[in-house]
């Protein structure tokens, strides 16, 4: 990705505010409804334009396996939703519908996220439109918008998503979506890596357990390695300020 | 000043590094470096400050650039510093705890410049997470910290306005790690996630129509790097550290152990220094004023300057006092 790619969603945006915001500013010049229609509109266009900064990069990675990432949950089929597990593939199966359960809880947690972000925006929508309203805007009716009053515009619509955004984000239920997001994250993370195991077994590859295993006997022996070292060095042998061989120096600008 | 003009700027400042005062490597134990940075000014004959950063960032924070840097500061001043680079942990760092980092990793830093220095006891400027793991490794060796400086440092995990804290009291920590490491990546989400709309679209908005000079669009980049370099977390140190700190508050409350020893503020005797951002969202202001309240020690210092976070680092104001705030606490004493 280069830069002007990595700049066009921005200068898009920017684009786009300055068109609704001029729309507005023409709404403005006939006071009464026609006013507070133009303020609605616009703070309607803000709360859409916003709204994919509530997107957590993790819940794309379920969008294919677990379902989140959907705006709704995603129905299970009912055949699928409980069966009884026997025979030799039983445990299979268990794995199989936890993972779907979890998938399942991770696309809930996620439409509930998605609920009360929706609500931050429209809050900060009303507030938005509530602020032009009762802000002065004299000089800029008749005229094009200027940069000064496109600026203006786009810092108290910040303003105000934040202040409705941190209303939400502090409460409780906000809180408990995201935690139960995450766990149900953890839950079907954990049955995924279960199932890759297997098949890696079956390939007689190198598991993740596996390495954990190595890894904490790696460690138990460097521990017992360093039980059999003086405590505090320095009592015994001052230890020499170490420079390994071309000892590397910070750049100079 | 078009788009065009703010891309040309972008693509000249694409090679930008971070990092501006010569520095030489001096010890290294697995990923973990220590640094001493090469004097810039007559020694003003205090003892050496240790820098302890964070782990959930990279320290070349505090040498951003030459006008944009902490260590420049201390430097002019006359200090030795050394900084701890932990390093990025991979996979085979997953079962590192909270007490390695503090008692072995730390602890093996303050030997090697008490050694260098043929000194008994150091000054040490902890950061962030840092300072957390600063104090807890002054409880525990109190006779090697001289002076101790904090700098937004969460103390007190549960203050109504920490919303970090807030978020993570419900998490199954333990199923998030799992048996692996945390990303660092996911981690940055979140911090975005405490106030998405100024630095998710604001910042860049601000860049592109507030008419940039080339230096303020290198500045960004560098700092752009910082944010989104941040490495991947030690799963059992992370568990441990969310669950103890985050979760069960057991710094403020007297409850935390580590490697079997209790680390007890009240302990703390040696002088302190708390340096605050008053407008910080990651690190409320109450959730590191509770310092002073916590620990044992007649003789310590709040500052607090009207910064936030990242400002207490980079900002111009910064630049202008948190260095000279520092030198002069600890020349007197």
């Amino acid at each position: 990705m280069n830069f002007d790619s990595l700049i066009a969603p921005l200068r898009d945006s920017a684009d786009r505010f300055a068109t609704a915001a001029g729309k507005y500013l023409e709404g403005t010049q006939t006071p009464g409804p026609s006013a507070a229609e133009a303020a609605r509109t616009f703070g309607d266009f803000l709360r859409v334009e916003t709204m994919e900064l509530f997107q957590f990069p993790w819940s794309t990675n379920f969008a294919s396996g677990g379902g989140a990432g959907a705006a709704t949950p995603p129905a299970m089929p009912p055949a699928m939703q409980d069966p009884p597990a026997f025979g030799l593939n039983r445990e299979h199966q268990l794995r199989w519908q936890r993972s779907a359960e979890n998938g399942r809880r991770v696309g809930e947690a996620q439409h509930r996220l998605q609920l009360l972000w929706s609500d931050a925006l429209r809050d900060a929508a009303i507030a938005f439109a509530a602020r032009l309203q009762s802000a002065d805007s004299g000089d800029a009716k008749g005229a094009a918008p200027g940069a000064a009053t496109l600026r203006g515009l786009y810092d108290s619509w910040i303003d105000c998503a934040e202040e409705a955004y941190a209303r939400i984000a502090r409460s409780d239920p906000f809180s408990s979506a995201l935690a139960d997001f995450i766990n149900a994250s953890s839950a079907w993370r954990k049955e995924s890596q279960a199932s890759i195991e297997l098949w890696a077994k079956a390939l007689d590859l190198p598991t993740r357990s596996e390495l954990n295993t190595l890894t904490r006997r790696v460690n138990s022996l460097e521990e017992q390695l360093r039980s059999t070292e003086p405590r505090d060095p320095t009592r015994k042998e001052p230890p020499r300020a170490r420079r390994p061989s071309g000892a590397r120096r910070g750049k100079r600008p | 000043m078009t788009f065009a003009d703010v891309y040309a700027r972008l693509v000249a400042a694409k090679h930008c590094a971070p990092g501006c005062s010569a520095k030489e490597l001096v010890w290294e134990s697995g990923k973990l470096r220590l640094f001493r940075y090469l004097p810039t000014a007559a020694s003003s004959g205090t003892a050496p400050l240790l820098i302890v950063y964070a782990l959930v960032n990279r320290p070349y924070m505090m040498d951003l650039q030459e006008d944009r840097s902490l260590i420049r500061g201390l430097l002019d001043a006359g200090l030795t510093v050394y900084l701890i680079d932990w390093g990025y942990p991979d996979g085979a760092d997953r079962f590192t705890t909270l007490a390695d980092y503090i008692d072995r990793l730390l602890a093996g830093c303050v030997e090697q410049v008490l050694a260098a220095h043929r000194l008994g006891a150091l000054n040490m400027l902890g950061v962030c997470q840092g300072g957390v793991l600063s104090l807890c490794f002054a409880a525990l060796h109190p006779r090697k910290v001289r002076n101790l400086i904090t700098m937004v440092t969460p103390v007190d995990f549960h203050t109504p306005g920490d919303l970090l804290s807030k978020w993570a009291r419900n998490i199954d920590v333990a199923a998030w790690v799992g048996d692996g490491n945390v990303s660092g990546g996911v981690l940055n989400q979140l911090f975005l996630a405490l106030m998405p709309f100024r630095l998710g679209h604001q910042k860049y908005m601000d860049l592109l129509l507030g008419n940039p000079g080339q230096a303020q669009v290198d500045n960004f980049m560098r700092v752009e790097r910082w944010i989104f370099d941040s490495p991947d977390q030690a799963g059992t140190a992370f568990q441990e550290f969310v669950t103890w700190f985050y979760q069960e508050n057991r710094l403020a409350r007297g409850r935390l152990e580590i490697a079997g020893r209790k680390v007890d503020l009240r302990s703390l005797q040696l002088p302190l220094l708390n340096l605050i951002g008053s407008k910080d969202h990651l690190v409320p202001r109450d959730a590191s004023n509770a310092l002073q309240g916590l620990v044992g020690s007649k003789d310590c210092t709040t500052l607090e300057f009207e910064l936030g976070h990242i400002g207490m680092y980079i900002s111009a104001r910064a630049q202008r006092e948190v260095p000279a705030a520092i030198v002069r606490w600890l020349a007197q004493r």
